[in-house]
């Protein structure tokens, strides 16, 4: 469904993203695992189109997409899912979710968007006229995917669903998604919490200096994750504490 | 008393004017970060391109004020288009249009004043409208002139507030002036949002025009001095917030009549910036400020 080929990037005369190469097939959750740095966030960018790669090719359901704008690539179905940190403040939850919808013209859709996204996320029904600055960290990750859902997309990017937010709260955050998952979505994970990351999706990339290292099966990545935990910066005894945390 | 509220009317009304105005330059700071140094000469080519409507098309007033408003507003898009597009596209998109921005806004004033200078003469032209008898209430006769501006300009302050926030389209605009990029992630065209943002400020730019008219005539240089008093009523309300905008439009027209009234009307153009300065010293970020950072 997605197709990533020898993508490069960066800003202005750096580069950070030197040919990565990275698919995911449809009704699959693929993880891109990597630490700070390591050019996770400029491939997730330069998939959703805020920012143009400088080579490669990028295909979206058979579309060649690299170059798009943003706009474009989510009208075809691919919507980048962002941090909670980045939903609309000034806006109330609604307000915020119905944004979600912007290329839906259609009522119906959009009143069927707000319907399933509070099946998910009760939470937010409960808090549908209140701003989003009011919302505390958890709620507005529940927000933003969401705001995601809300028009009806093909494939779901989502940039560190689990960032800033505490274990317990992950844990939920984790089941939702799974639970979106199973209705159907195809969905590419870019995590820094590994463990959590791995028992989701079915399949792990690992980028460290701007291309793929590793690839493979997530169990299979599992398996030997403290040779692999390497790879995403810092020592292996760092992850394992940063692990050990969401047990 | 009744001299107290006729300054309070005239005060009102002008501020209404100031507002139309202070709104669509914060409608432009927010939603493409640039202040906007030509907004007086797009009011003053609305107030011209209303009177054209009214006097040799014969539109009736108020057919006239909405005519204004959308070839203004159209005029607005195409100038964003053609020539900001260019300096605020490059480099860092919309946020760092810098130095070259401000410049351009001048430049864009003087081409439109020395334009309508062409076309329309450098004498002030009336605007004569029939708006029938003043209007009683009381002991107090309000001339409907006035009573027009402040019933109008509420009209589309009540539209506008509508707009951004019961449609799609609204929504988008409010998306936009807060994060262009999470904007463009919701599908929004941010650079077609960007023209409606431009479109809709100079559309509200023309309407002060077309209303201010009756009371004073329309001239080439009536958009300098007014730019700078909107300019005030802004950052009195808060650089950037529409509420704001509104709320520093009333105090600077009040402050400005009830000066003229009682003090001394020759310096009638100092009162509000001494309340600018005022506000400035005590509450920087405006009556409004510790919002603004929301915008829109």
């Amino acid at each position: 469904m997605l197709r990533v080929e020898n993508a490069t990037g960066g800003y202005g005369s750096v580069q950070i993203l030197n040919g990565a190469n990275l698919s995911v097939e449809r009704g699959q959750i693929a993880t891109l695992l990597g630490g700070n740095g390591t050019g996770k966030s400029t491939l997730l960018k330069i998939i959703s189109g805020l920012m143009k790669p400088w080579s490669g090719t990028i295909t979206f359901d058979g579309q060649r997409i690299d170059g798009m704008r943003s706009d474009s690539i989510v009208r075809l179905g691919l919507v980048q899912v962002t941090q909670g940190k980045e939903a609309f403040p000034g806006m109330t939850v609604e307000e915020n979710l119905r944004l979600g919808a912007f290329v839906r013209h259609d009522r119906a859709v959009v009143a069927r968007g707000l319907e399933r996204a509070f099946e998910y996320f009760p939470i937010l029904k409960t808090k549908r006229r209140q701003l989003a600055a009011t919302l505390s960290g958890g709620q507005l990750q529940m927000l933003c995917i969401a705001r995601g859902l809300m028009s009806e997309p093909k494939m779901m990017l989502l940039d560190e669903p689990s960032a800033a937010l505490a274990p317990q709260v992950v844990l939920d955050i984790f089941r939702i998604i799974s639970r979106i998952c199973r209705d159907g979505m195809t969905l590419l994970m870019v995590e820094q919490n590994v463990r959590m990351a791995l028992l989701l999706a079915s399949y792990g990339y690992v980028i460290k200096d701007g291309v793929i290292k590793i690839e493979g099966p997530a169990d299979a990545l599992m398996k030997d994750v403290n040779v692999k935990l390497s790879y995403l910066g810092g020592t292996v005894a760092e992850q394992e504490k940063q692990l050990n945390l969401n047990h | 008393m009744t001299y107290f509220i006729d300054l309070l009317i005239v005060g009102l009304s002008i501020g209404m004017v100031y507002a139309l105005i202070a709104i669509g330059i914060s409608l432009i700071y927010s939603g493409l970060d640039i202040v906007h140094f030509a907004h007086g000469e797009i009011y003053m080519v609305g107030a011209f391109i209303g009177l054209v409507l009214f006097n040799t098309v014969g539109l009736p007033y108020p057919l006239a004020i909405l005519g204004s408003m959308i070839l203004t507003g159209l005029l607005g898009v195409f100038i964003e288009r053609v020539f900001y597009r260019r300096l605020t596209a490059r480099g860092g998109g919309y946020t760092v249009a810098g130095l070259g921005m401000i410049i351009s806004g001048f430049g864009m004033s003087i081409v439109l004043q020395n334009a309508a200078y062409l076309i329309w003469g450098a004498k002030p032209l009336p605007f004569l409208v029939r708006f029938g008898m003043p209007v009683e209430i009381g002991s107090i006769a309000l001339p409907a002139s006035y009573l027009w501006i402040v019933v109008a300009a509420l009209f589309l302050m009540t539209v506008l507030h509508l707009f951004l926030t019961r449609t799609p389209l609204g929504l988008a605009v409010r998306a936009v002036a807060h994060n262009k990029e999470i904007a463009s992630l919701m599908g929004i065209n941010v650079p077609l949002m960007i023209s409606v943002i431009f479109g809709i400020a100079c559309a509200l730019g023309a309407a002060a025009g077309v209303l201010i008219g009756p009371i004073n005539y329309v001239s080439v240089l009536m958009g300098t001095a007014i730019l700078i008093k909107a300019f005030a009523a802004a950052v009195i309300g808060g650089f950037g917030n529409l509420p704001g905008a509104i709320l520093g439009g009333l105090i600077v027209g009040i402050t400005e009549s009830l000066g003229a009234g009682y003090l001394s009307g020759s310096y009638k153009d100092i009162y509000p910036f001494i309340l600018m300065i005022a506000v400035l010293m005590f509450r920087p970020a405006g009556l409004f400020g510790t919002i603004a950072k929301m915008k829109a």
